[in-house]
């Protein structure tokens, strides 16, 4: 079993096997509905303009499960939206990245590598970790994913090889995708 | 007449609406991921693309949901 035995929807509803990515290095992801973290999709698109002609792709699945539930209090967070114009890697059809009705391959992907904890180092995790505590405490429960931009790597032969929480960022992991490719 | 500058799916842009209903206050939503004016409007006032924006006449305007500005910025109109 690896993920290319999975198949998932584009954008415009037809199948897609990730068996078609054989080969590649991917970085699977839980985008935002451009809400929240969304720093890490202008870092997210650098990863991808410096790999990808080195067979490197990144594959984005839109989830509307933490939409619109900002972690931290008003002063602290930003307010606002940014637009993510200018994203070129691929986004796949909006759906479940959680619970009963999580994607089989999100499913898959957490029963591989477990969730052991966010970086606290990190400037939000702090203000991530007393939201879900506060409003959505089953979420800290067990592997499943728990907020918007967790990132699963995949090395060419389709292992799941790393997990990395929303805490990480796209940047700081460039090291691993490299040596990978 | 009040603009707003949004995007469908962004909570930020919603209270904004919902900030300026409960005035009473009539606005125009400029969807920038539907409308390409828009989305060069909106850039070309804020000098980004973070939304939601609002503004009376082009010039001053709001980013985000900041009650204390908005509130200077209708008052000031």
């Amino acid at each position: 079993m690896s993920v290319y035995d999975f198949t998932v929807k584009t954008k415009n509803g037809a199948d897609k096997s990730l068996a078609d990515y054989k080969g590649k290095v991917l970085l699977i992801v839980n985008t935002a509905s451009k809400c929240g973290f969304t720093p890490q999709f202008e870092e997210l698109q650098t990863l991808y303009k410096t790999y990808k002609d080195k067979g490197f792709e990144i594959l984005g699945f839109p989830c509307n499960q933490f939409a619109g539930q900002e972690p931290g209090t008003n002063d602290e967070v930003q307010q606002f939206c940014k637009f993510n114009y200018g994203v070129t890697f691929t986004i796949f059809a909006k759906g479940d990245v959680r619970g009963e009705t999580a994607q089989p391959l999100f499913k898959y992907l957490t029963e591989q590598k477990k969730f052991e904890g966010f970086d606290m180092n990190h400037p939000v995790a702090a203000k991530l970790l007393d939201a879900l505590k506060k409003n959505f405490p089953e979420y800290l429960e067990g592997d499943g994913i728990k907020w918007n931009f967790t990132k699963f790597l995949i090395d060419r032969d389709g292992n799941v090889v790393a997990r990395f929480e929303p805490t990480t960022t796209p940047a700081s992991i460039a090291k691993d995708i490299e040596n990978l490719l | 007449m009040v603009k707003v500058y949004s995007f469908e799916g962004c909570p930020w842009c919603e209270k904004v609406k919902k900030f300026l209903q409960a005035r009473g206050m009539e606005y125009e939503t400029c969807d920038i991921e539907e409308s390409e004016e828009a989305r060069a409007e909106c850039e070309r006032i804020s000098g980004d693309l973070a939304v939601p924006v609002t503004t009376i006449d082009g010039k001053n305007y709001v980013v985000g949901f900041d009650k204390r500005k908005l509130e200077e910025l209708l008052t000031s109109a």
